[in-house]
């Protein structure tokens, strides 16, 4: 009977995921639309005017932000890709137990022979396969953009003179014209599947969320106080990771926020440039010594508090008592 | 016993929501729970269906235990709340065809007829209907099932006087065709007219049961009397109770009539009435702070 109930479920949820997912869509598109028109000396000139303590505000160096594959991954940590998810996570999770309560739909439902874990389980489930469609969304807009796109990017003709420069086995090439302007397409200055550990590291985000939402929707019987908690968590959180990042001394306050581990640019700094440690719980230097957490450390992480969250909001939901609707 | 609860408690701190109430319910009976607000009715049957968890005691739908095996004893109950909420968005036939769906025994053709019966517009949404309308609804769905055990809380609050009788029908329907009805309401004269028995709640406690065939054949008789209160012969001291009424008349409550008019005759009375004793005043008896002086 359960599919029963999934089937209930997507069709409470259909339309908001349906606009999250034609935003995250559109939005991740537009990015690579608006990269693709910024040639990367401009970006550069930009940064540049930067003071340099800005630095410690980006998890990956400025000097790979201004390729194509750093410009992009920033998307991953805009509002409207982060709050897409947020939206979604907060409001779904939040609904599972004080929003029926509230509504007084559990009451007619927990009539019928159903377990209250497939009750939430059913929740769950379109909850997490949203949070998944939405990550997915995320990178079909990157990959429809790189697919689409072509750079815009300045060129100097010039003549290759056959005059070797002493000691350096180069050529010098002497400009005798305007610099002309040629596109050239994304897709072969990008590679898509570098933002797809940037596309799970939100998914596992969402899932925390989630996660984290349920949990705390579990006790209670208003989902506006769930959802006000829920974001006041995510405020302090935010806070937390911003303080951290700002100050040496305050840098413990980053290990209190589970925003740490939500990093994409740093995911596809590695994947374009440590290929092989794509996948990786560590990242090693040449001689096998430790230089850092990988990208599925921080996959799991997230993954980890949703899951455990999920398992704390179904033991006290399974325990607790439902009170009449008001 | 189809449905039993042993010394059954629910405390919230320091509010005792329902006392060691312990009550049985016969297969194929329809079991009537009367009380005012905060008497532990809903309390009762929240607890039943497993909403909640007892304080201490515990209790049974056919031998399954509400807490320990809540779902398979929820497979033999069909549940009413008081006030149905049901899912705004969806219209009143998907809301059956959900209902009948999501257990083993739904039945949407009988979902249907019993809308049919009730006249309901099935293709009107939910968020739309009037309260009473909804409660009709949520009965229809609740009916449809096959399941052995009807739970109905306070069922006909929200509706109009042609669709009670529409409801009692019903309840009565469900009891020829053997299902067990608990059945909780504030309207005494529904309750007498569709059950078999009922159980008095008081501040959480079940402080009186009544088999409504026996209370059909007791009678009350008002006589006005000069004089004290004569004493009752010892033949029926144990079948007659006796009392002033406010207005000094004589209250007589009788369980056998044609004694108790016999030892009458034989006063000097001047008038005498005699009404048949309704639920009204064993009611009365728990929750109208009267004494009864025998």
């Amino acid at each position: 009977m359960i599919h029963v109930l999934i089937r209930r479920r997507i069709d409470e949820a259909k339309w908001l995921l349906a606009a999250c997912s034609i935003a995250m869509i559109w939005f991740c598109w537009l990015r690579v639309w608006l990269v693709s028109r910024l040639d990367t000396g401009r970006f550069k000139e930009i940064l540049d005017l930067l003071p340099s303590d800005w630095q410690r505000y980006t998890p990956v160096d400025f000097a790979w932000l201004i390729t194509y594959e750093g410009r992009i991954s920033l998307a991953y940590d805009e509002l409207v890709v982060v709050g897409c998810v947020s939206l979604w996570a907060i409001a779904r999770g939040s609904d599972c137990v004080s929003g029926e309560l509230g509504r007084g739909t559990l009451e007619m439902l927990l009539a019928q022979p159903l377990s209250r874990r497939a009750v939430m389980l059913s929740q769950t489930g379109v909850t997490v396969a949203g949070v998944a469609i939405l990550s997915f969304c995320a990178w079909f807009g990157t990959w429809c953009g790189i697919h689409t796109m072509s750079a815009k990017q300045m060129i100097q003709p010039g003549f290759d003179l056959p005059i070797p420069l002493p000691f350096l086995g180069s050529r010098i090439s002497i400009p005798f014209a305007e610099p002309e302007t040629v596109y050239v397409p994304m897709v072969d200055l990008v590679d898509a599947s570098l933002f797809i550990p940037a596309s799970v590291n939100l998914c596992m985000f969402g899932l925390m969320l989630a996660g984290f939402s349920t949990l705390m929707s579990s006790w209670d019987r208003y989902r506006w106080r769930t959802i006000g908690i829920v974001v006041g968590i995510y405020m302090l959180q935010i806070v937390f990771k911003l303080f951290g990042m700002s100050a040496d001394e305050l840098v413990w306050l980053k290990y209190l926020s589970a925003f740490t581990a939500y990093e994409p640019e740093s995911l596809v700094q590695i994947a374009h440039q440590l290929p092989e440690f794509t996948w990786s719980f560590t990242l090693r230097n040449t001689d096998g010594s430790w230089r850092g957490y990988g990208p599925m450390s921080f996959h799991a992480i997230l993954a980890s508090i949703g899951v455990i969250s999920y398992l704390l909001a179904l033991r006290i939901f399974s325990r607790r008592d439902l009170p009449a609707p008001l | 016993m189809f449905v039993e609860t042993h010394s059954l408690t629910k405390r919230y701190d320091k509010f005792v929501a329902l006392d060691a109430c312990s009550l049985g319910v016969e297969e194929g009976e329809v079991f009537g729970l009367l009380g005012p607000n905060g008497a532990g009715k809903t309390t009762l049957l929240r607890l039943l269906l497993g909403y909640l968890q007892p304080t201490s005691g515990h209790a049974t739908i056919g031998g399954r235990d509400c807490q320990m095996q809540s779902v398979a004893a929820r497979q033999l109950v069909s549940y009413l709340p008081g006030e149905a909420r049901l899912y705004r968005g969806m219209r009143g036939r998907d809301v059956l065809r959900f209902f009948s769906d999501v257990r083993q025994g739904g039945d949407f053709r009988q979902a249907l007829r019993f809308a049919e019966r009730l006249d309901l517009e099935l293709a009107r949404r939910v968020a739309f209907m009037s309260t009473g309308m909804r409660q009709k609804l949520a009965f229809a769905a609740t009916m449809s099932t096959d399941s052995p055990l009807v739970i109905l809380d306070e069922p006909t609050a929200n509706l109009d006087p042609s669709v009670r009788a529409t409801v009692s029908e019903m309840i009565t329907e469900a009891k020829s065709g053997g299902r067990t009805v608990i059945f909780s309401s504030h309207v005494l004269s529904e309750v007498e007219e569709v059950c078999d028995r009922v159980a008095i709640l008081r501040a959480g406690k079940c402080v009186h049961t009544q088999v409504l065939s026996e209370l059909r054949r007791k009678h009350r008789l008002a006589a006005s009397f000069v004089g004290d209160v004569p004493t009752v012969p010892d033949e029926l001291r144990e079948s007659l109770r006796v009392w002033r009424g406010v207005h000094g008349e004589l209250i007589i409550e009788a369980d056998e009539l044609s004694s108790s008019l016999r030892w009458l005759a034989t006063l000097p009375v001047t008038e005498i009435r005699a009404e048949p004793i309704g639920l009204r005043s064993v009611y009365d008896r728990f929750h109208a702070n009267r004494e009864a002086t025998a």
